[in-house]
């Protein structure tokens, strides 16, 4: 295996780790949201292009385009907290049930 | 001969009013005399049609063909326009002299005659079409006019709503016009009254219908009746020419036209029948209590149109349009002798505060005495010559019984209200302030109220022997049938005179419900004007911002998705939200696998 698909690789599981363990705010948690979409993206460009199979290089824009839905759904949840509860801070997310 | 005359006719006016020299005084004195000498060659096709009785179809300018629909300009001559004309100049030519003398002191009156004069224009037109484009066109010119006219004085706000009240009830009537075009084009492909009668289609009730509204909506029937009455803020000479002899004559008078095809149709004979008879009690209801003397000539002229529907209704046109012609002079007798009582008393129109005229203003008493007489159906005055024939053959044909009853009873009302007139108006004690001068002595006044009490006493008698009957009238008749309009007549006089009579003595202290009823119009007006506008703005309103903005733009889609979201989000989940707890244990399940795995 390529020396740098293991760097990719291991940079996705550092930001997969960094979204699971954080410690107070949300938003750290989605940004490493994105640093994980943003491996994901660079490993893919990367396959794409040293297979030389021209057809999959489509995969890595329509990676970019649900990555950006889901970060916009990712920021519309936080300011519905954030309008809520006034910070973002996990603890209260299990307060003021509705 | 009979072609070119009537054509002439119809130029002479229109040429004076081409020359547009109105800055000048004697435009108006011009404009009398070309009605003078039209009335005056009016009567040269009509004396030649009444020795002969040749009609004649006149067809000259073709204007256009649209695909199989020839349009030209074309006059039919019968009995009823050649009859029509000639009165109507005269009427007009009176009219034109009278208010020379009424609108002296109008700086507009040069407009005032010219309008005057349109209007007549627009009327002949109407009466002498022969397709109904022609028609409709004089119609539309007898309305407009109409409206110029009576917001005459526009200054005066309860001018302008009269006037536009009187267009919109004539615009619903309108409705009904196009509709009867629109159903002779599709079915018949023709305008030309000719055409129409002679294929004589077998399902007209559609047509007719319309026709009937066109009519209720020019004459005034029930249901588009307050134009009428609201119609008396435009100056007399107005009231005299439009809304008494003429204009409100055009509904009746296209009804008589298509008198053919309303022989076959009974459907619309009998509503025409309840229709008039309706309109002829309400408003004779409504012309017993009121206080403004031209308001209760007016409701007169609304209950006389209602008889003539009556007549059509019980399948006599010719009747009807006798009535209808002498109608027209006695009518505007009566207003024109009312507007000389007006201006006189110096601009009084409340006949509680007229009196004792029958001494100071001798010939416009004489003229409303026997104004009055014609027109509740005197013997061998003029209105007996119509009315009269019209009561017995309604007594003696197979039609309705309370439409026949009611059309009695107002009848009677006929002669009640008239009674009140000049009970009020010419006898008893002056009620008018003392200062005013009464002066009668201008021959512009006089003599046109000469002449027509000269029609008035003549008329009937004259057009009854000359023309031929097209109908048998029923010769025999019991003899309490014979003598029913006159003991109706008689009753409505006697009671009319005590009640007038008791008013020296008597006084109520409230209005009773029945007397409130008969002054405010029935309250209709009160209604109907408030009702229905306020019933359509509320609904568009409610259309455009409720339904519109609020409910399917805001609250369809957008709100109800939250709400329903949120109840079930709320019902199904149980999650107690502790994300770091289930982050870190998905964190240990995939090291876990990994290190397995591996």
């Amino acid at each position: 295996m390529p020396y740098i698909y293991i760097n990719i690789i291991l940079a996705f599981v550092i930001s997969l780790i960094g979204t699971l363990i954080y410690r107070s705010h949300l938003i750290s948690s989605l940004l490493c949201l994105e640093g994980m979409i943003l491996s994901l993206f660079t490993l893919n460009a990367l396959l794409s292009l040293n297979i030389n199979f021209a057809l999959s290089t489509i995969v890595p824009l329509i990676l970019l385009v649900f990555a950006a839905c889901e970060a916009a759904v990712g920021l519309a949840l936080l300011i519905i907290i954030s309008n809520t509860y006034g910070l973002d801070y996990v603890q209260n997310l299990n307060l003021l049930q509705c | 001969t009979l072609m070119l005359t009537s054509l002439i006719i119809l130029t002479l006016p229109i040429i004076t009013t081409l020359l547009q020299n109105n800055k000048t005084n004697c435009f108006l004195y011009i404009t009398k005399t070309a009605v003078t000498y039209a009335f005056a060659i009016s009567l040269i096709p009509t004396l030649l049609f009444i020795q002969s009785n040749q009609e004649a179809y006149i067809s000259n300018w073709h204007w256009m063909t649209i695909h199989t629909l020839k349009l030209s300009m074309s006059f039919k001559l019968d009995f009823f326009s050649l009859t029509f004309m000639p009165i109507a100049l005269f009427i007009t030519w009176s009219i034109m002299e009278f208010s020379l003398w009424y609108m002296h002191s109008d700086p507009h009156i040069n407009r005032f005659f010219k309008y005057l004069l349109l209007f007549l224009i627009t009327m002949l037109i109407l009466v002498s079409a022969n397709n109904l484009l022609q028609l409709f066109m004089g119609w539309e010119g007898v309305g407009i006019m109409s409206f110029l006219l009576i917001s005459w004085w526009h200054g005066r706000t309860d001018a302008n709503t009269a006037a536009l009240q009187a267009m919109l009830y004539n615009r619903i009537g309108d409705m009904g016009f196009i509709m009867m075009m629109a159903w002779f084009t599709i079915h018949l492909n023709s305008w030309e009254f000719q055409q129409i009668f002679l294929t004589n289609p077998k399902n007209t009730t559609l047509p007719l219908l319309g026709l009937l509204l066109a009519s209720a909506g020019k004459s005034a029937q029930f249901g588009l009746h307050p134009w009428l009455p609201s119609a008396m803020e435009g100056p007399t000479p107005v009231s005299a020419l439009l809304h008494s002899s003429t204009m409100v004559m055009a509904g009746v008078f296209t009804l008589i036209r298509f008198y053919p095809l309303m022989e076959n149709n009974l459907t619309i004979q009998t509503s025409t029948l309840c229709l008039g008879a309706i309109t002829t009690l309400f408003t004779a209801i409504c012309a017993l209590t009121q206080n403004d003397i031209k308001k209760i000539i007016a409701l007169s002229t609304s209950s006389q149109l209602g008889l003539m529907m009556v007549t059509i209704g019980i399948n006599q046109p010719h009747l009807a349009f006798i009535h209808m012609c002498t109608h027209a002079f006695f009518k505007a007798m009566l207003f024109l002798s009312s507007g000389s009582i007006i201006h006189n008393l110096n601009n009084e129109q409340d006949i509680r505060k007229m009196g004792g005229l029958y001494k100071t203003m001798p010939i416009t008493s004489t003229a409303i005495i026997i104004g009055s007489l014609a027109l509740t159906g005197m013997p061998f005055l003029t209105g007996f010559y119509s009315k009269d024939p019209i009561i017995e053959t309604a007594n003696m044909s197979y039609i309705n019984t309370w439409a026949l009853l009611i059309t009695l009873i107002a009848v009677s009302m006929t002669a009640s209200y008239s009674t009140r007139i000049i009970f009020f108006a010419l006898l008893g004690q002056p009620r008018y302030p003392p200062l005013t001068q009464v002066n009668e002595n201008n021959p512009y006044l006089v003599n046109p109220i000469k002449r027509l009490i000269l029609g008035s006493i003549f008329m009937g008698f004259l057009i009854s022997m000359n023309t031929i009957p097209h109908t048998t009238p029923q010769m025999t008749m019991p003899p309490h049938l014979k003598f029913m309009a006159l003991a109706v007549t008689l009753l409505g006089f006697t009671v009319a005179t005590e009640l007038n009579n008791m008013t020296h003595n008597l006084m109520f202290k409230q209005p009773s419900r029945m007397h409130t009823f008969s002054t405010m119009l029935g309250y209709y007006p009160t209604t109907t004007h408030r009702i229905l506008p306020y019933l359509s703005l509320t609904m568009s309103q409610n259309l455009a911002t409720t339904i519109m903005d609020s409910i399917w733009l805001e609250k369809m889609i957008p709100k109800n998705l939250t709400t329903m979201q949120k109840t079930a989000a709320s019902l199904v989940s149980n999650q107690k939200g502790l994300m770091k707890l289930y982050f870190l244990s998905f964190l240990l399940s995939i090291t876990l696998g990994l290190l397995i795995a591996l």
